[in-house]
């Protein structure tokens, strides 16, 4: 029913529609952002994380029919992008622009889409079963490499991310090898080192210039040879020292010793106001150190913004909150164009083909296409999840990206509804607040740690034989059932 | 050549056990056309089950043998509960189901046994046994692993081919409808095919133990070793299962050894890809992997 309402429609109209629609839930979830607890930003933040993985598992498993546990494995592909490209590309300007993060997250989608092509082509040539046990071998084996290349990826210890400012781009420092990155060159984060290593050049050349004017300046007769070596004959007997010229008690008085009123007493130090340490002083003070030290030595290069970072500083800059606004951004941008491919020609070609194959390519689509497109679009939004996670943890490791963060997609997808954008979104919200559940009943308890850490699991693995057996529609598809019911219609739960 | 042999010779204990999984794997697919992704998980929960038992008994052949015994029950009410209730509707439900029984069944045991893992002490002695004047990377228990995979193989081989009930199973499995117009109790089959499954891969589980530790994860990758060689074999044959499941083992091994143990899922996952590009429908099987 729907379908032919949406055909009748211009397609521009269901865009801007879309775009409203989004732009509305971006502006609410933003405004919501800034005022709830940090505490809860980090978990919206998880939230969001989970959601646009999920959308593409939506487009995936939902739409067209294929159940894939390699999103996780797509997840790390973008992660460990998004790591390598801000750690060491961040000095190269792209079409004359600074790097930062929105470059980082465009290289780590096109490594998802690069990667999701590659599987996608062999994943259109299997069956169900085949391609759950291939990209299962994915989710086991991908986070595997990065032991295979200790040096670029970090091994089992991953890469760390330093702590992103919004000003500028990313300084990322190889945890493994516990060297700092050569990022600061440009300036773009650390004020300090930039500092230091422009100190130490002026120094450097003033000693150079001193050594030569000294060597020009020497004259041979100027050098000091055997003649000029004292001998004991140049000292005289008298003017070596005997015992009486040792210091006896007598030499001092006792008027000289120290009692306790000599001990200095408070009163002899002004207080803190007097020495002039308070916060407003500091604070100018290391703001004129900026100014003068960094603004005047960096002066030439026009790219470097420092002011915006002890801006940030100055009004209360809460690092969870701002990676809650970007990973909503992230994800709002992915359900837009979720939404319009879902509900445009797109969606009713994934879905033409996973209920009938043969039909589809009677009437011209091409199933194998079809299956590689929707592989490609979810592993680009598993790509930009994984970037965007990569920035929550400021860490990439391969035990972030394991076979667990693939079931959990798995798990949300399906309780949430397995064919609707809405279903992703309730599945993501499900992953995060369950373990909260499951901890705040069990910290009123005193359950023993090992209930309480499996007990989330426990109840996902219990809750999606029970979804898939009695409700395959999930959270939503049941829903809209019953509002379909309430208005006589009847459709099938995945449509 | 020598660390060649050595590699080669430690490689068919893993590989025997990969074979017990695999075969798991295909009795499931035979009896329901359906791959079970929570065998493993199965076969971790009753290993842990004869960890229990061992450590308060002391009895390590009254532990298989309850393995066998939770193995067989397990595949029954995993059968019952969850694959029958699905299995027509929908095949996605079906697979994605599998994974919530992995699920479910890797927090339960986390739950009762909890995530530390835990070591497995074999019966006999795990140390190399010493021979022409050198030690070879073949133990008592490596031998005692292989004659139990061995005779369970030949026992499967004799029940699929000399028994009624084998081959009531292999009807049931050829073409259910034919089946049970010829009197055949179809569903009995289908029973038998998961408890045996169940059976075959909680032997697998106790027989892996000692060789590292177990904890509720330690048999993921077991799982995608087990998948890989089931594939290869055709999902369908016994004996591609059995060949392919050593095979995978040998492989695996002389990775780990010439490399590093930690690149043998990158192989297995090369190997599978290959597999499913080249030849999809396997080396021993006629069912068609593609779709399209």
């Amino acid at each position: 029913m729907n379908n032919v309402k949406n055909l009748r429609t211009f397609p521009g109209n269901r865009i801007i529609w879309h775009a409203v629609i989004v732009g509305i839930v971006w502006l609410l979830l933003l405004v919501l952002n800034n005022n709830i607890d940090p505490l809860y930003s980090s978990y919206l933040a998880l939230v969001a994380m989970y959601a646009t993985a999920m959308f593409g598992m939506t487009i995936l498993v939902g739409l067209s029919g294929q159940v894939s546990l390699g999103n996780g494995a797509l997840m790390a592909v973008g992660g460990y992008v998004f790591a390598l490209t801000s750690m060491n590309w961040q000095t190269v300007p792209i079409i004359g622009w600074q790097w930062n993060a929105v470059w980082s997250m465009a290289f780590a989608g096109l490594g998802g889409i690069l990667i999701g092509g590659i599987i996608g082509g062999l994943a259109a040539r299997l069956r169900g079963p085949y391609l759950a046990g291939l990209t299962l071998g994915l989710a086991v084996g991908v986070p595997a490499i990065t032991n295979r290349f200790p040096e670029l990826l970090g091994g089992e210890n991953g890469l760390m991310l330093s702590v992103p400012y919004p000003a500028g781009g990313y300084a990322a420092l190889d945890s493994a090898l516990g060297s700092s990155s050569d990022s600061s060159s440009d300036g773009t984060v650390d004020p300090n080192s930039a500092v230091e290593e422009d100190q130490y050049a002026e120094l450097d050349l003033s000693e150079f210039e001193q050594g030569a004017d000294l060597d020009a300046d020497l004259a041979p007769e100027d050098l000091l040879t055997d003649d000029d070596l004292l001998t004991e004959e140049d000292f005289g007997v008298g003017d070596q020292l005997t015992d009486d010229d040792l210091l006896t008690e007598e030499d001092f008085g006792v008027g000289d010793q120290l009692t306790d009123g000599d001990l200095l007493t408070d009163e002899d130090f002004g207080t803190g106001t007097d020495l002039g340490i308070d916060g407003g002083d500091l604070g100018t003070d290391l703001e004129a150190d900026l100014d003068v030290g960094v603004g005047t030595d960096l002066g030439t290069d026009p790219a470097v913004d420092l002011t915006g970072i002890t801006d940030a500083f100055d009004s209360g800059f809460i690092i969870e909150r701002w990676q809650a606004s970007m990973a909503i951004a992230v994800a709002c941008l992915v359900a837009f164009a979720a939404l319009n491919l879902v509900r445009g020609r797109q969606g009713r070609v994934w879905k033409a083909v996973r209920d009938d194959p043969v039909a589809a390519a009677v009437v011209g689509i091409s199933p194998s296409g079809s299956k590689i497109s929707a592989f490609i679009v979810s592993s680009l939004f598993a790509a930009l999840a994984g970037a965007v996670l990569a920035q929550i943890l400021t860490l990439v490791a391969p035990g972030a990206f394991g076979l667990g963060l693939s079931l959990s997609l798995l798990v949300g997808i399906v309780l949430g509804g397995r064919s609707s954008l809405l279903g992703a979104i309730l599945g993501a919200l499900l992953l995060v607040w369950l373990p909260e559940l499951v901890d705040g009943l069990s910290g009123d308890r005193g359950w023993p740690e090992q209930i309480t850490n499996n007990a989330p699991n426990l109840l996902y693995g219990l809750l999606v034989v029970a979804v898939v057996l009695a409700a395959p529609g999930g959270l939503t598809g049941t829903v809209r059932a019953w509002i379909d019911k309430g208005r006589g219609k009847t459709r099938s739960p995945l449509s | 050549m020598t660390n060649f042999i050595d590699y080669l010779l430690g490689g068919f204990s893993n590989g025997a056990v990969i074979a017990l999984m695999a075969l798991a794997l295909v009795l499931v697919w035979r009896s329901t056309r359906m791959v079970n992704f929570a065998q493993v998980g199965q076969a971790m929960f009753t290993t842990y089950v004869a960890l229990t038992i061992q450590q308060s008994t002391g009895n390590w052949v009254l532990a298989l043998l309850v393995a066998i015994g939770a193995g067989a029950i397990l595949g029954v009410i995993v059968f019952f509960l969850v694959i029958r209730p699905v299995k027509n509707s929908d095949s996605t439900g079906a697979i994605i189901a599998t994974f919530g029984v992995l699920i479910a069944l890797q927090a339960g045991a986390g739950m009762i046994w909890g995530g530390d893992p835990r070591g497995f002490i074999p019966p006999v002695d795990n140390a190399g046994l010493e021979f022409a004047g050198r030690i070879w990377p073949i133990s008592p228990y490596d031998i005692l692993v292989l004659s139990a995979t061995a005779a369970l193989v030949i026992g499967l081989t004799l029940l699929f081919t000399k028994t009624s009930l084998g081959l009531s199973m292999r009807a049931s499995a050829f073409n259910p409808e034919v089946a049970r117009l010829s009197g055949v109790r179809v569903n009995r089959m289908l029973i038998s095919g998961w408890a045996i499954a169940g059976a075959t891969g909680a032997i697998g589980g106790v027989l892996i133990a000692p060789a590292s530790t177990i904890s509720p994860n330690s048999f993921d990758i077991l799982l995608v070793f087990a998948f890989t060689a089931a594939v290869i074999g055709g999902l369908d044959s016994l004996i591609g299962a059995v060949t392919f499941g050593i095979g995978t083992g040998l492989v695996i091994s002389l990775v780990s050894g010439y490399s590093d143990s930690g690149n043998a899922p990158i192989v297995a996952l090369v190997l599978l890809a290959l597999n499913l590009l080249l030849k999809p429908d396997g080396v021993f099987g006629h069912h068609g992997a593609r779709s399209v």
